[in-house]
């Protein structure tokens, strides 16, 4: 073993005991896991699409056929409106529902204006609501045998990218890349707390008057946190099963996000200061880092200068490794941008330590 | 015999503060140099230049014979350095604390429970640092100054504010050391302590060296050579300063028939000496 490797293994091998015995971080980073593993299974694992459609009047003899045949929409008959109302507004049979007049038939069959009511719950999206208007007309020229005014247009749709129709992505899916970025994110904290505990205490001072160098001490603190960090999210990423498909792509994204909130951490922990001084610190930079992983659980609500955030490679990145099964090529501009932020504020980080370390 | 620290004209400036001013000194092996100034004379600065923590703005330092500017990996290897602030690992125990410093001097048999022994730690070997009192911090730090057998000692303040029990042991080990032959650099502003420990003294003050020569010298040269005596003459005490040059045993003689109280010499404190040279006291 070379001189320079027995000394940062040796600092590193002290930090992990120090880490050991930190009660706070220990207890964090244990409930953490803990907490992130049990969320993350709670959490739905599948998205029911089905529309749960109650019907009340002469049309429920029926059944709607037809329709209930269709994809996504499940019929249930009521026998009276005000039966359908109360089903629809306690939630939990049917979100929707249609209530014909008894006189549906006759109406519709004498080219009498009827009226059908569309009654929904106030949660319900008002996309449901037209289609369901629409889907009664339908209805009523399919009685009457009435062609549509128009010959049906030959449509087709194309969707850019992937098609999630009728494959929705589950709630417990889009969690995965944000539950591995906040245990990254989280980990900056213990190492920044290590750091700044070093320099408090001029313990550094000690270490650097033995055959230690300052590259030594830096390298170390370096490696630490990343380790701290990869170890972790590796940890959570197996628990909630995000290392597929792609394992090594998605490593390579853990390990870059570990060095990216490395360089946070010893930026952080150059402070030098007590507990609270650098937990504000953290979560200062810790908060916006943040933003993108929350983003992406909302698609399409993210603005143009959140992709200016560091941690937006990380986050999309995973998800569209993890979600869409995104493969090197269709990443490696993002990993490349993501690699250039490692190299900024590690950069950053480490001149800050050494520039406090040099000062003390 | 060659000297183990040579410090050549060293010059030092925080900003605008001029803390280090033009100071050389020499020690030599099995020599303890007591560095006697008052708080912000530029002792721990020096010290901070001596063992390579910083570089000097001019001048030069050689430990061991090696140049600290270009050769500071050697001479840290043999030295040991105690500092005034108590930089242990908090959440380590003292036996954790000198196993570390051990790897980083890539010592490989180094006997800690010896070493621990030696300043009166060994029961509380395992303990976390945390729950030790000031004066067993202050012997593990001496211990760990020792923990590489070190040929040159620099150590800051390190019997400050400590139990006589814990000052006794870190005295003793420094009396060891410079029989073993180590060079010993000492800072203090406790005159005591420079006079039971030194073999030389070096009055520091804003930053320069005043004097620098032994305990006796320099109390034989800035002292008075007299004898204060306290007696009774009847119902009323008298004080009688009594200087000793030739016709001191005359003047004892004569008041040796009365009734004597007290006999206290007058020689000059290391206190005197240094406001003497320096204009104010050691505690100011």
């Amino acid at each position: 073993m070379s001189e320079r490797w027995r000394v940062v293994s040796a600092i590193i091998g002290k930090d992990l005991v120090a880490f050991t015995r930190d009660r706070f971080f220990l207890v964090m980073t244990g409930l953490g896991i803990v907490f992130y593993i049990g969320f993350f299974w709670l959490l739905p694992g599948s998205v029911d699409e089905t529309i749960q459609l109650g019907v009340s009047g002469p049309m429920q003899s029926l059944a709607l056929g037809d329709v209930s045949d269709s994809d996504g929409i499940a019929v249930v008959a009521y026998p009276s409106r005000s039966e359908l109302v109360a089903a629809v507004e306690t939630g939990t049979e049917v979100t929707a529902g249609l209530a014909f007049p008894d006189s549906f038939f006759d109406d519709v069959a004498a080219g009498r204006r009827a009226s059908v009511e569309v009654i929904v719950g106030s949660g319900v999206p008002r996309e449901i609501e037209q289609a369901l208007t629409g889907m009664v007309g339908e209805v009523a020229f399919a009685l009457v045998g009435s062609p549509l005014p128009v010959e049906q247009l030959d449509a087709r749709q194309i969707v850019l990218g992937n098609d999630r129709a009728g494959d929705q992505i589950p709630l417990r899916e889009r969690m995965k890349p944000l539950l591995a970025v906040l245990v990254l994110l989280v980990e900056t904290l213990a190492l920044s707390s290590l750091v700044a505990e070093e320099i408090r205490a001029k313990t550094v001072q000690a270490v650097l008057i033995t055959p230690a160098r300052l590259t030594d001490f830096l390298i170390s603190k370096a490696i630490l946190g990343t380790l701290l960090a990869f170890t972790q999210a590796v940890l959570i990423m197996a628990a909630i099963r995000a290392l597929s498909p792609r394992p090594a792509l998605l490593l390579t994204a853990a390990l870059l996000g570990a060095v990216l909130v490395t360089g946070v951490g010893l930026i952080a922990g150059s402070s030098g200061g007590d507990f609270m001084q650098v937990l504000v610190l953290g979560m200062a930079f810790l908060i916006p880092l943040m933003i993108p992983t929350i983003a992406v659980l909302f698609p399409g609500t993210a603005a143009a200068w959140v992709q200016a955030i560091p941690s937006y490679p990380l986050t999309t990145t995973i998800v569209d490794v993890s979600s869409f099964d995104a493969g090197w090529a269709d990443v490696a501009g993002r990993l490349g941008v993501l690699v250039g932020w490692c190299v900024v504020l590690l950069t950053i980080g480490i001149m800050a330590l050494r520039r406090k370390v040099m000062t003390l | 015999m060659s000297a183990a620290i040579e410090a050549e004209d060293l010059v030092f400036s925080y900003g605008d503060l001029r803390a280090v001013d033009g100071v050389s000194f020499e020690v030599s092996p099995g020599e303890v140099l007591g560095f006697l100034g008052p708080n912000g004379a530029g002792k721990s600065t020096t010290i901070k230049i001596l063992t390579g923590q910083l570089e000097p703005d001019s001048g030069h330092v050689r430990v061991l014979g090696h140049d600290m500017a270009t050769e500071r990996d050697l001479a840290q290897g043999r030295m040991g350095v105690c500092f005034e602030e108590k930089n242990l690992y908090q959440a380590m125990s003292a036996r954790e604390n000198l196993s570390f410093f051990a790897k980083l001097f890539g010592l490989t048999e180094v006997d800690i429970d010896g070493l621990l022994s030696r300043v009166g730690l060994r029961d509380r070997a395992g303990d976390r640092v945390s729950s030790y009192s000031k004066g067993m911090r202050q012997r593990l730090m001496m211990a760990r100054a020792l923990l590489n057998r070190p040929d040159v000692l620099f150590l800051d303040e390190p019997t400050d504010g400590l139990d006589p029990v814990s000052s006794k042991a870190i005295r003793a080990a420094i009396e060891a050391e410079a029989g073993r032959g180590v060079a010993v650099l000492l800072t203090t502003h406790d005159m005591h302590e420079a006079d039971q420990l030194s073999d030389r003294l070096a009055f520091i003050n804003d930053g320069k060296i005043l004097v620098v020569d032994t305990p006796e010298n320099l109390k034989l040269a800035h002292g008075q050579r007299s004898v204060r005596v306290r007696s009774r003459k009847g119902n009323e005490v008298e004080e009688t300063v009594i200087s000793l040059d030739e016709s001191a045993g005359e003047r004892l003689h004569s008041i040796v028939s009365s009734d004597i109280l007290t006999i206290h010499t007058e020689e000059a404190t290391l206190e005197d000496i240094f406001v003497k040279f320096a204009g104010r006291g050691l505690e100011e």
